[in-house]
């Protein structure tokens, strides 16, 4: 079984890995820090703009992949809806207590996790790990002895997945069927982990024989078949940020959806 | 001339096991020596060649102790698993590695990784090709090529092709000879039909670590055949001698044709919405052994999924005149051996595994002990009844997987390539248990790479190509045409 995940090169692409990581990891914390749900929902649409048109990935995948987002929305933002804090009751039904204030914290929370997930997604689709280690070890200084151990354990990923699927097909072949339950779900997860891990172990073990068989050492230095830099979109990528965060408040001031400014409870 | 690796009283013993592996053990090899080592498994064969490189103990942590240990100035070591060499998903990525290590500059990888790749014989249009997409024959030709760009002046080869079809196995030592004319090579390989007519020197090693017999290939094949044979390795002319002695003409028993087992018609399987297997009609008969033949990706295993219904498959198929929808579970009629047998085990010992299928059918405990004993005495596992079954050997682990899957005596039985990787005195054994079920009217349905199975055991072939049964014919048949395609080459 071969998994097609061709796609197409765009700017996101180009951008330095190390520098896309980190810008993100910054942005992630600046969101934490929005408690203006109209900044917030502007915010969001700026994360879809990327992940919409800028990924380079089929529309058709992008849509497979944002179906988690609605899961992760409910889930994130239901519980803040359902018994959240609040003085405007909507409705009161047993320990539910639905006020305005919650259902607005409570759609807050869930715009916030979808933006955590898109811009996310938008740099797992948009980096190939093998330049994403490189950029580590060239920008970053990452140790190579770390970088080349996720390089090759990415490589036994399609290995499991195939293996997975044979596995499968093995247990149903000898009849095994699982029980409902907790105590069913143990059994399956111990029939499915043990040999998986083991080989994966094993292969583990091999590959990283193999690699000090071909020279690979901790201690001396190396040269690099790729050299990652920086370039002009790396600019752009700031550039963008440095547009739409500016203009997610300014729209939020002038055009608010809501009229609340800050959805924490006083 | 001076000796380019060599060891002398190597001691060496692995944690948990009672007795010392090697005990003053001692070896040297000349510069542009071709060695072949050989040895049963569990002779230690993998493990020397890993000490004399220094593999062990510098990677691989084992105890030993040795007077003198020296290993060549540039080594190269090829491996058995094609999947477990690469550490890196792209081929030209994989040798840059090695580059990298070597500390060549960026501007020169290019030309050398195209360079090393010519070597080896793979002309891929881009060097960036995804190494999953590769057959096992080209991984292990693109590991080669990665070895060679160490520039090695001795390497080791640890049975590189004992994961390979026929065509691939061809394709790694042809290379090899073109590769290697002017280095040192130290070969482990069970396999050795390929390699004898490029080593000139042959070690071999008994299962207590100790050298049997060191000389030419002459001296050793023909000094030593009774030690190759009860090793089971697999020596020129194994096969003849092994029927040579079989001798009691084994007349195949005329098949019963009056009701076929498996009969198919207009019968295809698919994987997703992609139709990959494919026969017009074909039916097999109680009795027959029908060997599945093609090359790599033809859609062999697939057509025993199909027939297993573990894909989704449409057309008609009848199993001794039912159809196969109509059945409960396939599984009560069929009964299928995976490649590898690991996956098959659901259970913590070996008694327990082969007595499973049983118990789910809830057999009493009396009947189920009667059964399972006969069994592993039949298939000499009765001694380790309470090993777990990851602790067993290669032809026991082989052994169990088919035992445990037959023991419902299902009148059907398919095999997804049973003898792969198994030494010569495993195989036969596993095909005389297969024969003596197929005596008792079961119908056996194998795949194999192995033409030698299809000469002297099977009762028919068929020959699947591009996703088809494009032929359907007897072992006769089947020897015709090999012998017309030798002759167009």
């Amino acid at each position: 079984m071969r998994l097609d995940f061709s796609y197409k090169q765009t700017w996101l692409h180009q951008i330095n890995p190390s520098f896309k990581f980190i810008l993100i990891v910054i942005l992630f914390i600046h969101i934490l820090f929005i408690h203006n749900i109209n900044v917030m929902i502007n915010y969001m649409a700026a994360a879809f703009i990327l992940y919409v048109a800028f990924t380079g990935h089929p529309w058709k995948r992008l849509l497979i992949i944002s179906i988690p987002f609605v899961l992760l929305f409910v889930t994130s933002s239901a519980s803040m809806i359902f018994f959240g804090q609040g003085e405007n009751t909507w409705l009161k039904w047993g320990l539910v207590h639905i006020t305005e204030e919650s259902f607005l914290r409570g759609l807050h929370l869930g715009f916030r996790g979808i933006i955590f997930a898109t811009l996310g997604v938008v740099f797992s689709l948009t980096t190939r790990p093998v330049y994403l280690f490189y950029s580590f070890m060239q920008q970053l200084k990452l140790k190579p002895k770390y970088a080349y151990s996720f390089m090759a354990a990415f490589r036994l990923i399609p290995i499991m997945i195939e293996e997975l699927q044979i596995l499968s097909y093995a247990l149903k072949v000898r009849g095994v069927q699982h029980q409902k339950g907790v105590a069913g779900f143990f059994k399956k997860l111990q029939s499915y982990s043990i040999p998986l891990l083991s080989q994966s172990i094993r292969r583990a073990h091999r590959i990283a024989v193999a690699m000090e068989a071909k020279h690979f050492s901790a201690t001396t230095k190396r040269t690099f078949y790729y050299q990652i830099g920086f370039s002009k979109f790396d600019i752009l990528f700031v550039m963008y940020f440095a547009v739409v965060i500016p203009a997610s408040y300014l729209l939020a001031i002038h055009f608010p959806y809501f009229p609340v400014t800050d959805v924490r409870f006083q | 001339m001076a000796a380019i690796t060599s060891i002398k009283n190597l001691r060496l013993k692995f944690p948990g096991v009672e007795s010392l592996l090697f005990k003053d053990f001692s070896l040297a090899f000349k510069k542009g020596e071709k060695v072949l080592i050989l040895g049963p498994s569990g002779s230690g064969k993998s493990t020397l060649l890993q000490v004399l490189t220094g593999i062990i103990p510098k990677s691989v942590e084992v105890p030993m102790k040795a007077e003198e240990v020296c290993t060549p100035d540039s080594w190269g070591f090829l491996f058995q698993d094609p999947d477990t060499q690469f550490c890196m998903p792209y081929a030209d990525e994989e040798i840059a590695f090695v580059l990298e290590n070597l500390q060549i500059p960026k501007t020169q990888m290019e030309s050398l990784i195209r360079h090393y790749l010519e070597q080896v014989g793979l002309d891929l249009d881009d060097t960036h090709t995804s190494i999953q997409t590769l057959s096992g024959g080209m991984k292990q030709r693109l590991a080669i090529a990665s070895v060679l760009a160490l520039e090695p002046d001795v390497l080791f080869l640890d049975e590189p092709t004992a994961m390979l079809d026929p065509e691939g196995t061809r394709d790694v030592w042809q290379t090899m000879k073109k590769v290697a004319k002017n280095k040192t090579v130290i070969i482990v390989e069970h396999k050795i039909e390929e390699v004898i007519d490029f080593v000139d020197r042959v070690l071999l090693l008994s299962d207590q670590g100790e050298i049997i017999a060191d000389g030419s290939k002459q001296q050793v094949f023909s000094g030593y055949k009774h030690v190759l044979a009860e090793q089971g390795i697999w020596y020129p002319g194994v096969w003849e001698e092994y029927l040579l002695a079989q001798n009691q003409s084994r007349a195949k028993p005329a098949i019963d044709k009056a009701m076929p087992m498996i009969s198919l018609d207009n019968f295809s399987g698919y994987r997703g919405k992609a139709k990959k297997i494919e026969v017009n009609r074909a039916n097999a008969y109680p009795g027959e052994w029908i060997t599945v033949v093609g090359k790599n990706g033809a859609g062999k295993s697939t057509l025993l999924h199909a027939l297993m219904h573990l894909i989704k498959v449409k057309g008609t198929y009848q199993i001794f005149g039912n159809d196969f929808k109509k059945l409960k579970t396939i599984s009560d009629y069929a009964a299928f051996v995976f490649q590898n047998p690991e996956f098959q085990f659901v259970t913590n010992s070996v008694y327990e595994e082969a007595a499973y299928s049983l118990q789910l059918e809830k057999w009493p405990q009396e009947k189920i002990e009667c059964r399972v004993e006969k069994l592993l005495r039949s298939y000499k596992l009765e001694n380790r009844r309470n090993d777990h079954p990851y602790q067993l050997s290669m032809g026991q682990k082989r052994r169990l997987s088919v035992a445990s899957a037959i023991v419902k005596q299902q009148p059907i039985l398919l095999l997804d390539e049973p003898t792969f990787g198994q030494d010569a005195k495993n195989t036969f054994s596993i095909l005389e248990q297969l024969e003596s079920l197929r005596l008792l009217g079961t119908t056996i349905v194998m795949v194999t790479h192995d033409s030698n199975i299809v000469k002297h055991f099977a009762t028919r072939y068929w020959h699947i190509e591009n996703g088809k049964l494009a032929e359907d014919g007897s072992p006769a048949e089947y020897i015709e045409k090999e012998a017309l395609l030798t002759a167009v080459d």
